[in-house]
């Protein structure tokens, strides 16, 4: 198949489900009445609106909207560690982002009176302080940058998994412990147009420069000494890349919760699908991504009369789906 | 293009690898870096391409002060096979000598069809055209070497650095590589220097010679005045014998009585 025809193959099906998601739910909904409000908003008739046109535009839309820019992100950052770290098996939260997001948002959860808004900002925060420190204690180092980021990363990983633990360990057990729980458990039922609003314009940005610079992490994958001879500053672009990665993991984690597996399995699929080259496989993980995190929030709402926590579903097709890949790609030697 | 490089100096934390070396590459001819391991060969590669920073030292192609340039404007003028070109991914051999093209790229831009047409030209050189569309991890080691020579040649710099290029290949493998890029040399004017472990293949291939020993140039010259018992000796720090080919061809052994 050529790439042209699994790029629109991939966007046609990531606009299906998107659509799909629009109208599944415990309301029914027809595309008549969604037909229908759509002309009245046109013909700017300000009827009051209904309970079901309220659940559209105000849960569904926002909600399908960040789960597509959500998965995008969080797949499109995997691919660009992987190129970047030369490492097929790093996922984006290698440096620590998701470890620092979770804590944040648990010590927000905790601090007595924090609206919602104090609990995403501290998760934000934290997610890139996080990286920040991974790349502090691997500046110190000073030695094989790449593998000390990855060493540092788990250094603050897991030091920010202790801390979140002491906060746990703290918490009322009653109120904030299952708050904590459920929101690194990772959900999309919290998503609202504020959330869109915050995620978009940073995603939309990241998609972009990393599409721009596709090519470039080509060259970065070959190492430091090749893309140095080839012209690159490899230290200048890696910043850069980690830079704007951490930043779409954390805004989406700072909103979403944690939501395993997508960065890690999606590219490894691109991969599969389209071959290592960059400049095709960085789009068909952006159009794989929005559609696996569409697909697993349309089952998690779907599948029971009680909505389930997304990073479930994600793990438990994720994790299978990896199984599987590293059993069909073994001969092709990017494992 | 020639190659100049005075008084490098480079040292790994203190440790001084390089003593103000010195070397001169004329235009389109191959010159051999031989010594030991350990000598400082792809320390001194590493300065002259930019990887590595010397503290001080002067590198020119064509009088031109290459060391003062950034790492684009220096891949335009020096290109580097390296010593192991692992690929963690595997990409198409036209792949990656398209990457080559980086250096003549703007910063957004994707490789085009003038790029491909050079990264074919490249291939089509060194008679590896028909690899074009094989993944590098289904291609033998000696056809990866052909492909990163590819790649340095579609790069299109007038300066070519090997590193250990022959490492790792069979004895076919090995004369093959080096009689393609004789001929790159002989063809298209390309001034390379290549760092080689062989004296032998050397002897076959190579213009010039420099003698690297504890990090100082200890001999240069043509191949025919450097490549001597004596100083090979001296180099290795073995005994080793001197004969000649029927061709003319210096030929060099060790004297070791291997079959008692």
């Amino acid at each position: 198949m050529s790439d042209q025809k699994t790029l629109w193959i991939l966007g046609a099906i990531l606009v299906l489900l998107f659509f799909l998601s629009l109208f599944t739910g415990q309301m029914h909904i027809s595309f008549a009445d969604a037909a229908g409000w759509i002309r009245d908003w046109i013909a700017q008739d300000s009827l009051a609106p209904s309970p079901k046109s309220l659940v559209f535009f105000d849960v569904r839309l926002p909600r399908s909207l960040t789960a597509v820019l959500g998965g995008t992100g969080l797949a499109v950052s995997g691919a660009v560690y992987q190129g970047l770290f030369r490492n097929p098996l790093v996922s984006p939260d290698i440096l620590g982002v998701s470890a620092g997001c979770a804590f944040g948002a648990a010590l927000g959860l905790i601090l007595p009176g924090s609206p919602f808004g104090i609990v995403r900002a501290l998760s934000f925060a934290f997610g890139l302080s996080a990286v920040g420190l991974a790349a502090g204690i691997a500046r110190a180092v000073a030695v094989r940058p790449v593998l000390v980021l990855i060493l540092a990363g788990l250094v603050v990983t897991s030091m920010f998994n202790a801390l979140l633990m002491v906060l746990k360990y703290t918490a009322d057990p009653y109120s904030q412990l299952p708050a904590i729980v459920f929101w690194v458990m990772g959900s999309m039922h919290r998503c609202s147009w504020a959330d869109v609003r915050l995620i978009a314009p940073v995603i939309l940005m990241g998609l972009t420069l990393v599409h721009l610079l596709r090519f470039k992490l080509n060259i970065l994958s070959l190492g430091e000494v090749q893309a140095t001879s080839l012209g690159l500053n490899p230290r200048r672009y890696r910043i850069f890349f980690i830079s704007i990665s951490s930043l779409m993991v954390a805004v989406i984690v700072s909103a979403c919760g944690q939501i395993g597996w997508i960065g890690l399995v999606i590219p490894h699929m691109a991969r599969t699908l389209s071959g290592p080259d960059h400049r095709v496989m960085i789009p068909v993980t952006a159009l794989m991504g929005g559609a696996f995190l569409l697909a697993a929030d349309l089952a998690a709402r779907s599948l029971t009369a009680a909505e389930l926590p997304v990073s479930i579903l994600t793990a438990m097709a994720g994790g299978p789906l990896f199984a599987y890949l590293l059993y069909q790609n073994r001969a092709r030697g990017w494992i | 293009m020639s190659l100049v490089c005075t008084n490098i100096t480079f040292a790994y934390n203190g440790t001084r690898v390089l003593h103000q070396v010195s070397l001169d590459v004329p235009k389109g001819s191959f010159c051999a870096l031989l010594g030991r391991n350990g000598s400082g060969k792809t320390t001194l590669l590493h300065c002259l391409c930019g990887i590595l920073h010397p503290e001080s030292g002067e590198i020119m192609v064509d009088n031109n002060p290459v060391h003062l340039v950034n790492g684009t404007a220096r891949a335009k003028c020096i290109s580097l096979v390296p010593q192991e070109s692992d690929q963690i991914f595997p990409f198409t051999v036209l792949d990656l000598v398209l990457m080559g093209r980086n250096p003549h790229l703007s910063r957004f831009a994707m490789p085009g069809a003038e790029d491909e047409k050079s990264a074919w030209q490249a291939l089509e050189l060194l008679g590896a055209a028909h690899l074009a569309k094989r993944r590098v991890n289904q291609i033998s080691g000696g056809e990866r070497q052909l492909a990163t020579v590819a790649r340095a040649l579609a790069q299109q710099a007038p300066v070519m650095l090997l590193d250990e290029p022959t490492n790792h290949l069979d004895f076919h493998n090995q004369y093959h590589l080096l009689y393609q890029i004789r001929k790159l040399c002989r063809d298209q004017n390309l001034t390379v220097l290549a760092s080689m472990h062989n004296p032998n293949a050397v002897a076959a291939a190579a213009d010039r010679v420099v003698l690297l020993e504890a990090g100082h140039a200890a001999a240069q010259g043509d191949a025919e005045s450097v490549l001597t018992q004596k100083q090979l000796s001296r180099l290795y720090g073995m005994p080793l014998v001197e004969s000649r080919l029927t061709g003319g061809q210096k030929h060099f052994m060790p004297v070791m009585e291997f079959r008692r």
